[in-house]
């Protein structure tokens, strides 16, 4: 059976993935749902390529790490399969460790500009409607606290009903009390 | 977004700049600029790769750096204000290295079609 390989470029870096399209789920005939093969080639670098169970924490830790990389000034990523730490506010080292025994680690220097060539051919793989993989999220970074502040329209009714609520509580709680008490049965007694 | 005066008065919510004028940025303009600044960044990013690439071995090609940097300090000292420590830190030339390696780099991550969505999680944890 032929597979299907789709290519994505970004100057230096290409990413090519290669698969079957799921036929038990009526998937076009060029549509890529089971991944046999990927391949990373970074021009005048050594090529990186593994099968599926890889690519999925290799495009995790380019991420998260990038995420790092804007907010820290030194971030490193470690992981069972991939290492990634900065060398200088420029290069990065990256350490790709091999699932297969006896095989030494293999090591990469690259700049910013290969990195964002890499993660912007991670985007176009995760954008791509042809393949079918785990979407890696880009929300989930952000803080509950911001997420608040950024719902623009903050509703009115939300700040008003909260101390409302408390309030007629607070009533309704004191107003059951006075009937434990009986000023008159007081009156009497001291009499 | 109107048009291009509204970008225009926009700009001058920037503390930093010259003619400062405190209008509270909306909600809406924050994302229209958002997108006019992926779309920019996306257009311009064989220039932005450029000038990081440069920098990486600055011994073989500073040419495409030293400009950008010139150019950058150039415009800051013609529209910022100039007395502000803030400022001032973005014209020293030792200092404002970091700063504009990280923008830039931010910009060449967001030139996605989820670009958008990245940049505005990038400037709220900025």
């Amino acid at each position: 059976m032929m597979q299907n390989k789709l290519s994505f470029h970004q100057s230096s870096v290409s990413l090519e993935v290669i698969g079957l399209p799921d036929y038990s789920n009526n998937e076009n005939k060029d549509q890529i749902s089971i991944i046999s093969q990927w391949k990373l080639t970074i021009i005048n670098k050594p090529l990186i390529e593994g099968k599926i169970e890889h690519l999925n924490p290799i495009m995790e830790a380019f991420y998260i790490y990038s995420n790092l990389l804007i907010k820290n000034k030194f971030p490193v990523y470690e992981s069972k399969l991939i290492d990634i730490k900065a060398d200088s506010l420029h290069i990065h080292n990256i350490v790709l460790k091999s699932s297969k025994p006896n095989v030494k680690p293999l090591t990469l220097k690259i700049g910013n500009s290969l990195l964002s060539d890499t993660i912007n051919c991670f985007d176009q793989l995760n954008e791509s409607s042809k393949v079918s993989i785990k979407k890696i999220r880009l929300t989930k970074n952000m803080p509950e606290k911001v997420r608040f502040r950024l719902n623009s329209k903050v509703k009115l009714l939300n700040l008003i009903i909260p101390p409302f609520i408390a309030i007629f509580s607070l009533i309704l709680f004191s107003s059951t009390f006075i009937y434990f008490y009986n000023p008159v049965e007081d009156k009497e007694k001291m009499n | 977004m109107p048009n291009k005066v509204t970008i225009w008065k926009l700009r001058n919510n920037n503390p930093l700049r010259k003619s400062y004028v405190n209008n509270n940025i909306k909600s809406d303009e924050f994302d229209a600029l958002i997108k006019i600044t992926v779309e920019m960044s996306r257009y311009l990013y064989p220039y932005i790769r450029e000038i990081l690439e440069s920098k990486e071995n600055i011994e073989i090609n500073s040419v495409i750096w030293n400009d950008f940097n010139k150019r950058f300090i150039e415009l800051i000292k013609e529209r910022f204000n100039l007395d502000s420590v803030r400022v001032k830190k973005l014209l020293n030339q030792t200092e404002n290295e970091e700063f504009i390696i990280k923008s830039l780099l931010t910009l060449s991550l967001c030139i996605s079609n989820q670009g958008y969505q990245k940049l505005k999680n990038f400037l709220i944890a900025f």
